[in-house]
């Protein structure tokens, strides 16, 4: 049985707190491991926060839609939005020494969701952009 | 080492074919994408054909007219389609009576630029209500929704028979079966999404309610709700200067709407335009600016 869930939210900074929320809600009705909730709390926001950073730069903010599915053994991820496409593919090899002596840490974000998550996927269209992520566990 | 990982970032979108799909092309790949401007370009029989789901047969069958033959018991047309060749727009009305200006339906899709496709525009009334003349000022000339000039006694009288701004007629309430027509035409037409700019403040709470999402406003329109509530600058600008500004319009959506169309943003450095929503087909964004909203 799957399980799917779904908020949308403007794409601003003050957001980022409504979707954690949403992720430990969501994961607390199925007993979602902690550590997976965290994982998953961190890799949304990183990739709201690229989304608000980059996407939609320069423009009064359109939308954000967070979608998840929860089955038994892993938690797909799917994150929207209608904004200017940025590259993920710049995050995947951050300078980390360099990264750590800039306050903006950029690129750390995405290297983490890369390195945190399953099978990661990028689809960029005119009728959105889109990414997608699985987070894989052993059920307790 | 990353994991498994898979990164397109080009439009991964088929390029439509931009003109003179044969026949063979549109059966051939049911995945590829054609723009209205390649409908356009068929034979006016297969148009017409593909044309007909864009009129919800409710509606039709409410005015009595009939959903094949777009013709009223009498025998007079009452649904006219223009899809010329060459054009990249396709517009189709239908009017109740003998005159075609009397439209109670009119939608009106394009390609945009992106190649995607824009509902530039739709309009759905009940043509039997009570008219209000807020689409030409006092001189005579249009107002285009009150855009470029007001006629401000129509548009009072309007507002106090309950309706919004732009709206000349009460409407219908059908936009979700209007909406789910034009999901399927342009499912048939392989497109996956549709792109709309919200002419007023309602328009856009409505459409939210049909499943659209903002790829540009949303910040603009969380800014408006939080405006609206007591001690914000908008409720604040509610200080009966006119009409259209009295105290107790921020609790409903057509008055905060009346307020939006009388200037009130100016208080807030903004201007209502700008705004563009998309709707994915078969998918509800879930977007509610306005919770629970009192019409």
């Amino acid at each position: 049985m799957i399980n799917r869930f779904q908020i949308t939210r403007a794409a601003e900074l003050g957001s980022l707190e409504i979707f954690r929320n949403f992720i430990i809600e969501c994961c607390t009705k199925y007993s979602i491991p902690g550590e997976v909730v965290l994982d998953l709390k961190l890799a949304v926001d990183e990739a709201c926060a690229n989304i608000i950073e980059h996407g939609y730069k320069g423009m009064d903010p359109g939308s954000i839609i967070l979608s998840f599915w929860i089955e038994p053994d892993r938690i797909l991820v799917q994150i929207t939005d209608f904004g200017q496409v940025f590259e993920p593919v710049e995050g995947l090899k951050p300078d980390m020494e360099a990264a750590l002596n800039n306050d903006e840490m950029g690129g750390i974000g995405l290297y983490l969701i890369y390195r945190i998550m399953d099978n990661i996927d990028y689809q960029v269209s005119v009728e959105g952009n889109t990414l997608t992520f699985t987070k894989c566990f052993r059920a307790g | 080492m990353f994991k498994s990982m898979r990164v397109n970032s080009r439009a991964n979108k088929p390029k439509p074919a931009l003109e003179n799909p044969s026949i063979s092309q549109l059966i051939g790949d049911a995945n590829l994408p054609v723009t209205i401007k390649a409908l356009n370009s068929l034979p006016e029989n297969p148009k017409l054909r593909l044309c007909r789901t864009l009129i919800p047969i409710k509606i039709l069958s409410d005015f009595a007219i009939n959903p094949r033959t777009w013709k009223n018991p009498e025998g007079l047309l009452q649904v006219k389609l223009i899809a010329d060749n060459g054009s990249d727009h396709i517009k189709i009305s239908a009017w109740h009576g003998e005159n075609p200006g009397n439209e109670f339906f009119y939608l009106e899709l394009a390609d945009n630029v992106y190649n995607g496709i824009d509902l530039n525009f739709v309009l759905v009334s009940n043509p039997t209500s009570e008219r209000f003349g807020t689409d030409l000022d006092e001189q005579g000339r249009e107002t285009l929704f009150g855009t470029v000039h007001r006629n401000l006694v129509e548009e009072e009288k309007a507002m106090r028979a309950g309706l919004a701004p732009g709206q000349i007629r009460e409407g219908l309430h059908s936009s979700q079966i209007v909406i789910n027509h034009i999901e399927t035409f342009l499912t048939m037409m392989a497109h996956h999404a549709f792109f709309l700019e919200p002419l007023t403040y309602v328009s856009a709470l409505i459409f939210e309610k049909r499943g659209f999402a903002y790829s540009k406003g949303h910040h603009m329109m969380d800014s408006i709700q939080r405006e609206f509530q007591p001690g914000g600058e908008l409720n604040k600008a509610l200080d009966g200067s006119s009409v259209f500004r009295q105290p107790d319009q921020w609790k409903t959506a057509r008055g905060r709407a009346w307020a939006i169309h009388d200037g009130i943003l100016d208080v807030i450095d903004k201007k209502w335009d700008g705004l563009k929503m998309i709707k994915q087909v078969g998918r509800h964004a879930g977007v509610e600016t306005f919770p629970d909203a009192q019409y």
